[in-house]
């Protein structure tokens, strides 16, 4: 399924900000949205799972504007995962994973043979089905993020929603996490900080500046150095990733874009 | 293939630590009828179990009761009391389960909303003023208490609602502001009250009692307890998905403001009802779900039940204690569930400071 985002206008405690956003993610891609602190990824991803309701735009799945279906129903297609970590009331894994079922059981009703089979079938292909036993808040953070991810497939959406995944996690876990996302056919719509792992793992990229999207593509395409010191404001050079071949982004740790020399040629080293 | 299935079933149901509700919820209640049976042969004038039943049996059968003081002390003084007993405890445990998931916080307490202080402050104006039943404990007096929580939540509401959501940190600041207010005033009423006779009923009202129990008392919460166990309980799953936060409810379907506007209402009427009949009964609602969660797990389905069970039996044998410690008066039910209560809390705290989280 995919979503649509036509001219969305998001408002988040009094503040507009997300104004006049517009993309697309397609069926069965990796969608990444990429920007800077307060850029609105996170509020325009909440519009999607429906945390927060647009002041103005639409937001589409498969062609029809979500407000037009229960919140119920949406959930049925649409798994978010949010940057919440939960709280401490005892549940297990397994607990936790089992409220991705939440959108197809009605009041009262248990759990029967088939969620059960959807909850264990989650909790395989994240690799956590040893753990299914224990305190969900007992995990190391890799292990939660994982879980969290499995609650998601609980779900069986068409479309996943991820905000920010890789947060807080080593470099070990992040990269297990992008390889179970890429290794999904769902049509995901994922926001991350790190430019390096969105131009691996996305098909497309969105760049989100002040609300909007400035910029749509490729990675190869839209990241630029010139994209770099516009909307994140940091010097950096474009290579070929010498192992994978993807875009890999050399930031200049030195200086801010506007601090820094402009002349600067990039071929040649300025130290001897 | 088999062999090993069980055996790792049996070793995550051990490591989580946690028991099956169905026989844990079969235990309670059996221990729960058993502590009412205890509740109505104990006091003054002890009565056989055997003759519990067979009052309460010829009573319910419709026979005519037989003549005599037994059946006066079970009908009418005992078996009102054990129950309401039994309701009020189950109430705090399903009540103080419910809001520990709306304001998101394992030791939340139903009174940090404020409307056992609103309620308190209508039971103290009934008294002091003298608008109730010429004082004393009764009909009068829980009428202006349960007016004073309902006052009390529209005050909360009005000013939680503001910034949208009923988010659990401004819920919970409204509460507890508006509480500390209103419970100045009645601080304020009781040094005000002239006499003794006052001053003792209303003390003994604040700390939580059930000595008021009677026929009529019971009705209000044998209604509201039930149906809101059954309203909760139909909403266990968007409970747990609190649990994790509301942009994960959201995510899951679940309409988030309008399952916590309800919540709030919920909860409230039912603490209303609790201290309108009973007073503020210390620390039941804050440790009978915790102790629950330990046991049972945290998934609302299970709890819910198990909580109200545990809560019920708890504060029934509280009161059998209450009512026999002395020989010569009997202790609010509040002072006793309050001893137990605040080093079992401690306990607790220690416990999840130990481990971390």
């Amino acid at each position: 399924m995919r979503i649509d985002i036509e001219d969305l206008h998001v408002a988040y405690a009094g503040r507009t900000v997300v104004a006049g956003a517009r993309l697309v993610a397609a069926e069965g891609e990796i969608t990444g949205l990429v920007g800077p602190n307060g850029s609105g990824k996170s509020t325009l991803l909440r519009t999607v799972y429906r945390h927060l309701k647009p002041t103005a735009g639409r937001v589409l799945l498969a062609g029809t504007e979500l407000r037009e279906m229960t919140p119920l129903q949406s959930a049925r297609h649409v798994a978010a995962l949010p940057q919440e970590r939960g709280s401490d009331f005892e549940l297990t894994v397994r607990e936790v994973v089992a409220m991705g079922r939440t959108p197809y059981k009605r009041a009262f009703a248990g759990e029967d043979a088939a969620d059960r089979d959807v909850v264990a079938q989650a909790l395989t292909d994240v690799g956590m089905a040893e753990a299914a036993g224990r305190r969900f808040t007992a995990l190391s953070g890799g292990e939660r993020q994982r879980v969290l991810l499995a609650r998601a497939f609980a779900q069986d959406p068409d479309v996943l929603v991820l905000d920010e995944p890789t947060n807080h996690l080593d470099i070990r876990h992040q990269v297990d996490l992008l390889v179970l996302l890429r290794a999904q056919r769902r049509t995901t719509l994922v926001s991350l900080h790190d430019l390096n792992a969105a131009a691996s793992v996305c098909d497309r990229l969105h760049v989100l500046h002040e609300g909007a999207v400035v910029a749509s593509g490729p990675p190869r395409d839209v990241l630029t150095p010139a994209l770099m010191a516009e909307v994140f404001g940091v010097r950096a050079a474009v290579v070929d990733h010498p192992l994978t071949g993807d875009p890999l982004i050399a930031f200049d740790h030195r200086a801010a874009a506007d601090e820094a020399p402009t002349a600067v040629p990039l071929e040649t080293p300025t130290r001897g | 293939m088999a062999f090993t299935l069980v055996r790792r079933n049996a070793a995550a149901a051990k490591e989580r630590g946690s028991l099956p509700a169905g026989p844990v919820a079969a235990v309670l209640a059996v221990a729960l009828l058993a502590a009412l049976t205890a509740a109505v042969a104990c006091g003054s004038t002890s009565i056989p179990p055997g003759e519990v039943w067979s009052v309460v049996w010829r009573r319910l059968s419709g026979e005519a009761p037989r003549p005599g003081t037994d059946d006066l002390i079970v009908w009418q003084l005992r078996v009102p009391r054990a129950l309401l007993a039994a309701l009020v405890g189950a109430g705090l445990g399903v009540v103080g389960t419910a809001v520990q998931a709306l304001v998101r916080n394992p030791l939340a307490d139903p009174y940090l909303l404020g409307v056992s202080n609103g309620a308190s402050l209508g039971a103290v104006v009934s008294i002091v003023l003298g608008l109730g039943a010429g004082g004393a404990l009764g009909l009068g007096l829980s009428g202006a208490a349960f007016a004073g929580a309902l006052a009390t939540f529209a005050l909360v509401w009005a000013v939680a609602r503001r910034g949208g959501g009923f988010a659990p940190l401004r819920l919970v600041l409204a509460g507890v502001a508006i509480g500390q207010f209103l419970s100045g005033f009645t601080s304020y009423l009781v040094l005000q009250a002239g006499d003794e006779q006052q001053t003792h009923s209303v003390l003994f009202w604040l700390m939580g009692s059930l000595s008021g129990a009677t026929w009529e008392l019971l009705a209000l919460p044998a209604v509201a307890v039930p149906a809101a166990l059954l309203w909760l309980q139909a909403r266990a799953r968007g409970l747990n998905a609190l649990l994790m936060g509301d942009e994960t409810a959201a995510g899951l379907g679940i309409d988030v403001t309008r399952l916590r506007r309800e919540l709030f209402t919920v909860t409230s009427v039912l603490t209303g009802v609790l201290v309108a009949v009973s007073g503020a009964i210390a620390f039941v609602a804050l440790m009978v779900p915790h102790v629950c969660r330990l046991v049972v797990g945290g998934g609302h389905r299970r709890l819910l039940p198990v909580s109200a069970l545990f809560g019920a039996l708890l504060l029934v044998v509280v009161d059998i204690v209450c009512r026999t410690a002395m020989d010569t008066q009997e202790l609010p039910v509040g002072v006793v569930t309050s001893l137990l209560g605040a080093p079992a809390l401690l306990y607790l705290l220690d416990r999840r400071l130990g481990s971390g989280s």
